[in-house]
């Protein structure tokens, strides 16, 4: 007798719960956009976050509200952008210009004085919160590689403690910039193709006693490309909106040979 | 003032993570950083007090009347796996924001072992609807409190210079065991 009836109240109650739950699936239906799964799938899937949305799946949401371009995936670049422009049925954007992270120091392992010995925990934020991890530069790379840790796409590897960027793989979405807590790493427009690997702001003579090659603001490159190049508070400076001028002249001709093109 | 008392006694005193050693699986799991523990919690919190109160009345008003209270274990379990789903289904539908903010703590919930006991509990101390609403609350709250006090400390802990052996799992052990003992010192209070 209490078999049947604990078979019948068990069956009951799962046949009442599984029609509740049949019920419920119909009426709490969601309508899904269709392009929704294919544009997920066209992103990058790193849910870096450089577009601004919270994730990838955020992103696309707000590509079929129509908040955000088809340009908008910064780590995409111009073949995401393509891609995307054909899923949502517009024209291909021309405007998508590849950036890539690039680092303001070039003091590889050796070529750093140190004036303390720093046995801490490793890592380029904990370095900085003591004193700068005791290098003699306040501004050069710490060389823990807190920005290798964070990239989501493996364009960093740490060679002689400094990071070396794969532009192939760098999209510029922008997390070792946040991560370097020296802020000594930026992004720039790859067709630039030059950069100022040192970021002191001391004078040139103290810069010279601490490191080989950094800048020492003789300004000799701004009288070789004056539209480009600019010495601000002891450091020259790019300005990246030129474009068309050849930086070469300057490159051959900085003394510490800090001014370097990035695809070498 | 006995709700009072059954709301701290489940809240503190018998904390269902640091005393009991329910659900300790999610309390190692999701308690290394702070905001998916504080998303955990509040998704223990609003399941935990509904499938008590259903489970409450499918104990009341479909088992005792039968005489099958020893069916209780395989009843709770579908209750609550159904009503997961069901909760699943309406915020989805109702209240997107909060179905993205919970995200995978709800299903995950379903096989939580808190859950279940915190319904057995409650038909274990023979506590009327009321109480055992109350009691879920208190429990839910314990659970919160232990399991965002642990992140805090493990978000210490990932600092910290601690030795090889100890690294990981072996220091989240011994640190949970120490604010287990912590919470022993609450035993007694308020005559309970």
């Amino acid at each position: 007798m209490i078999i049947a009836t604990s078979i019948i109240v068990l069956g009951l109650l799962g046949f009442v719960f599984a029609a509740l739950l049949a019920l419920a699936a119909d009426y709490f239906k969601i309508e899904e956009d269709l392009r929704l799964a294919a544009i997920v799938a066209i992103l990058p899937g790193a849910n870096c976050g450089a577009c601004g949305a919270a994730g990838c799946r955020a992103f696309a949401e707000r590509l079929i509200k129509g908040e955000v371009a088809v340009s908008g995936c910064l780590a995409g670049g111009q073949d995401v952008a393509n891609q995307l422009a054909a899923v949502m049925g517009v024209e291909q954007p021309t405007d998508v210009h590849k950036r890539v992270a690039v680092v303001h120091c070039g003091a590889k392992g050796s070529q750093r004085k140190i004036k303390a010995n720093y046995s801490g925990v490793k890592t380029c934020q904990a370095a900085e919160m003591i004193a700068g991890g005791g290098l003699m530069c306040g501004y050069g790379c710490l060389g823990y590689g807190d920005c290798y840790c964070v990239c989501p796409f493996d364009a960093i590897r740490m060679s002689d403690g400094l990071p070396v960027f794969d532009h192939n793989k760098c999209t510029a979405c922008g997390k070792c910039v946040a991560a370097c807590p020296r802020k000594i790493i930026s992004i720039i427009p790859y067709a630039f193709n030059v950069v100022v690997a040192c970021s002191s702001r001391d004078t040139g003579a103290a810069t010279r006693k601490n490191c080989p090659v950094g800048c020492i603001a003789c300004k000799i490159c701004e009288k070789q490309a004056p539209a480009v190049f600019k010495v601000e508070d002891n450091l020259a400076v790019i300005d990246y909106t030129r474009t068309g001028i050849d930086g070469g002249p300057a490159i051959e001709k900085c003394p510490t040979k800090c001014i370097i093109r990035i695809d070498q | 003032m006995e709700l009072l008392g059954i709301f701290f006694a489940a809240f503190l005193i018998n904390n269902i993570l640091l005393i009991r050693f329910i659900a300790l699986c999610s309390f190692f799991g999701v308690s290394t950083k702070i905001d998916t523990s504080v998303g955990m919690s509040f998704a223990v919190i609003f399941v935990m007090t509904i499938s008590s109160a259903v489970s409450w009345m499918v104990y009341h008003y479909v088992l005792a009347p039968f005489h099958l209270e020893f069916l209780r274990t395989a009843a709770f379990i579908l209750t609550i796996a159904a009503l997961v789903q069901l909760e699943e289904l309406y915020l989805k539908k109702m209240i997107p924001n909060l179905y993205r903010a919970m995200g995978i703590y709800l299903p995950l919930i379903t096989t939580n072992c808190a859950i279940l006991a915190v319904a057995f509990l409650a038909i274990d101390y023979r506590y009327d609807f009321l109480r055992s609403m109350v009691y879920s609350l208190g429990v839910s709250g314990g659970y919160s409190l232990a399991i965002v006090l642990f992140a805090y400390v493990r978000d210490r802990m990932a600092l910290a210079p601690i030795p090889k052996w100890f690294q990981g799992y072996p220091i989240a052990f011994i640190t949970a065991a120490l604010m287990s003992l912590a919470f022993l010192g609450f035993t007694g209070m308020f005559g309970l």
